[in-house]
């Protein structure tokens, strides 16, 4: 991270022109779309954890919000600038094999906006291909993440154990899956990923993986589900610790009653307090999305919260809508 | 460029108050430091609501080399620790900023604010009390008149010095949000103080009623990208305040214009540089404080990584723009990470205007001769310098250090800041806070070894 300062100006320009690339030139964008997801989720985690003197401070959230909707529209406008199918909009995903079928015909993800797995092993560049396959698919209400995340959970169950023999660098392959904050050793947070993981800092180790994968023609169905096992593994201490960030912030359900309405005064709670006042939006079926929307999001969250095990590799299952869904609610609609 | 070639200056410490075990209570943490108009006394707030005023040394101030020794002067308990009910919501009792009145008379006033509650303080001296009361006993017991066979005047007699801080005025309950800013007028009547969207007006003698000048509150508070960072007067003109903000603009606004200064009447903002931008750009611009300079001609403003000299007639750029620390543009994730990038800096002008001054990280301050165009980076370490001692100065390079005055940028201490600072009116004299200590500097013009 440290280090990146000089590579990013060049990536910015390399971005607008960004169609398909050669292995070759992705490693520029790949550092600039890590530092965006690192930015991103760093983002998340700053507006629902209190600061170390707990003085919630208006300006600092009003600064954090507006990188977040940075990026936000930078994510949107890529999502409009790549209107190609999935394998197409794999293109940043560079070296992986694109002869890998689209796996839009796999059963679990028919009827659902979530990226095909076969993308979802792009890891470095998972957010942004579940951005355009989301654009592309004009995604449907949130809801309906709920039961393809569950989807891709079974089905990545299955051959956690082959993707781990095919790959001595599985860590590798979950590192990719974290780009956020474990690139590097000397980040200081906590967030940082276990150390026993390759330490990634460019494109080039995913070269070394995908073209193992390329080799090995068989395996393409396999990945997917090997993938699927992967998050799998993840999910059950999400799970865990999805409830401990509920308690960690007990200001997400804050207390709110009818009485805070009346007699206090509304913009202070969307405001002051923390941003995400689900019970704001207590009316109707709205609630529901919002609220699913929550969990996914609070699953999200607390995989950079918990340990360090666990970085944010789900971060990825965010797409468009939700992101828009989660904005929404940040800001208090 | 450091200062003098052989990488030492002429500024030299000269005290150190506070604790100096690492072991710092967060109660005792300065949160504020004001010289006032005279450079006599010298505040200094903390997070645990307490004032302490140093007095410049009495006896010894005429003597140049000792014209900055401070000693403790008074101390109090300005604010405490409140509850807001309704919200469920504590507030701090850090004190935000302190700012002097002019002198009137024996007395001194000030005021000083938290994040919500501003108070005038009276500090003032007495050292005489009267003896010889006919119907009072020394030890306050009463006599009876019958007692009495003769009478005498009661006479004022010398006693030890005793320094008294009363609070004069309690202006509460005009700020949403949170205080970052206090300036008196020059007309010595009014003062403004300022929230994160809200500045209002008041007059010192009324708690009661204040006056909104700037609400840039959005109708829909979902419509917020922008909130007040920094207020001041002007030094000369009691109609002017300019107010900065946190995407990098300042507005000046001229309160004859209308009763709302909404509208501003000049906006200094300078063209982003496109090739820098990055996610983090609006963050860094954002004005963390603003200072007229004493001839009320420029005014300098503080962001992340920058100190600006405007001049007020020019809105388009500003005329000086000093790198603070640079370096730090590599490692702007990294800050946000650990949330050193939302540090708000205090910037300070010297006396005559010549100089500029404002903090780093790892104890450096940074002071910028406008003159000589020369910087210096000095360190404030009672570990490493001694009383009376000439600094040396500091570089700040990239890789690893070659020389014995150089620093890694990777080896800087993100956790020892100096935030806020403070120049003597008339000598070249400043006082400055890490987390732990008040420093005070004074630069000697023939200095001894």
């Amino acid at each position: 991270m440290l280090g990146k300062g000089l590579k990013r100006k060049l990536e910015q320009e390399e971005e607008n022109d960004l169609k398909k690339m050669d292995p070759h030139q992705e490693v520029m964008p790949t550092c600039y779309w890590l530092q965006r997801q690192t930015v991103l989720t760093l983002s998340l985690l700053k507006l629902h954890s209190r600061p170390a003197h707990s003085d919630p401070g208006l300006a600092r959230r009003v600064l954090i919000t507006n990188t977040l909707r940075h990026i936000q529209e930078e994510l949107r406008v890529e999502a409009v600038l790549l209107p190609q199918s999935l394998p197409n909009a794999g293109s940043p995903s560079g070296a992986v094999d694109r002869e890998r079928p689209a796996s839009a015909k796999s059963p679990s993800h028919t009827e659902n906006s979530l990226t095909p797995v076969s993308l979802l092993e792009e890891d470095r560049h998972l957010f942004l291909s579940l951005q355009s396959s989301v654009a592309i698919h004009t995604a449907p209400s949130v809801s309906k993440n709920c039961p393809s995340l569950s989807n891709i959970k079974d089905s990545f169950t299955s051959a956690l154990a082959e993707i781990e023999d095919l790959c001595p660098a599985v860590g590798i392959t979950t590192s990719l899956t974290c780009p956020s904050l474990s690139t590097e050793s000397d980040t200081p947070s906590s967030l940082t990923m276990n150390q026993d993981v390759p330490d990634i800092t460019c494109y080039s180790d995913t070269t070394a993986i995908s073209n193992k994968f390329r080799h090995t023609e068989p395996v393409h169905e396999s990945m997917e589900s090997n993938m699927d096992s992967a998050l799998f593994q993840f999910t059950p201490s999400l799970l865990d610790s999805a409830q401990s960030l509920f308690n960690h912030c007990p200001s997400l359900l804050a207390d709110f009653s009818l009485d805070d309405f009346l007699f206090t005064e509304i913009d202070n709670i969307l405001f002051d307090n923390t941003a995400c006042s689900s019970s704001l939006s207590a009316s109707s079926g709205s609630s529901k999305v919002v609220s699913m929307v929550r969990d996914d999001f609070v699953k999200t969250l607390t995989s950079g919260v918990s340990q360090a095990a666990l970085p944010s590799s789900q971060t990825f299952k965010l797409d468009l809508n939700d992101l828009d869904h989660i904005m929404e609610v940040l800001v208090g609609s | 460029v450091s200062g003098d070639g052989d990488g030492q200056s002429r500024w030299c410490l000269s005290q150190v108050k506070g604790a100096v075990d690492d072991d710092v209570a967060e109660a005792d943490i300065i949160s504020a430091v004001e010289f006032n108009h005279s450079g006599e006394l010298l505040a200094t707030g903390d997070r645990g609501g307490r004032i302490v005023i140093f007095q410049q040394e009495q006896e010894s101030k005429n003597i140049p080399q000792c014209r900055a020794e401070y000693n403790v002067y008074s101390t109090f308990q300005s604010h405490e620790p409140e509850f807001d009910y309704l919200k469920s919501l504590e507030i701090e009792e850090k004190i935000n900023k302190i700012r002097w009145l002019p002198q009137k008379n024996a007395a001194h006033f000030l005021l000083s604010t938290n994040d919500k509650t501003i108070k005038l303080w009276k500090i003032s001296e007495r050292d005489k009390r009267p003896e010889g009361y006919n119907l009072k006993e020394e030890d306050g017991r009463y006599r009876h008149p019958s007692s009495l066979t003769t009478l005498r005047v009661p006479v004022f007699q010398p006693m030890n010095l005793m320094v008294e801080a009363s609070p004069r005025r309690v202006y509460a309950n005009a700020h949403t949000y949170h205080i970052n800013s206090i300036s008196v007028n020059s007309d010595n009547e009014t003062y403004l103080s300022a929230d994160d969207l809200r500045i209002n007006l008041w007059h010192l003698d009324f708690t009661d009623r204040s006056f909104n000048i700037v609400d840039i509150k959005p109708s829909n508070m979902e419509e917020l990208t922008e909130v007040i960072t920094a207020s001041e007067f002007h030094p000369l003109q009691c109609n002017t305040f300019v107010y900065g903000s946190s995407k990098g603009t300042v507005r000046l606004c001229d309160m004859r214009a209308s009763a709302l200064c909404d509208q501003h009447s000049k906006l200094f903002e300078e063209p982003e540089d496109p090739s820098t931008r990055s996610f983090f750009s609006e963050i860094i611009s954002s004005i963390s404080d603003v200072k007229f300079s004493h001839s009320g001609r420029y005014m300098m403003t503080r962001d992340y990584l920058t100190l600006k000299i405007w001049d007020l007639h020019m809105e388009s750029q500003p005329v000086e723009t000093y790198q603070v620390h640079g370096f730090l543009r590599s490692k702007l994730c990294s800050l946000y990470e650990n949330d050193c990038i939302f540090d708000k800096f205090e910037c300070c002008w010297k006396g005559d205007d010549s100089e500029v001054m404002t903090g780093s990280y790892n104890n450096f301050f940074r002071m910028f001769n406008r003159d000589a165009q020369r910087d210096l980076t000095l360190e404030a370490s009672w570990e490493n310098c001694s009383p009376g001692y000439p600094l040396k100065t500091w570089r700040v390079c990239a890789g690893s250090r070659r020389k014995r005055n150089e620093i890694g940028v990777d080896c800087l201490d993100f956790s020892r800041k100096i935030l806020y600072t403070s120049w003597h009116p008339q000598d070249n004299v400043v006082a400055l806070a890490t987390v732990n200590n008040l420093y005070i500097f004074q630069e000697k013009l023939n200095p001894e070894f």
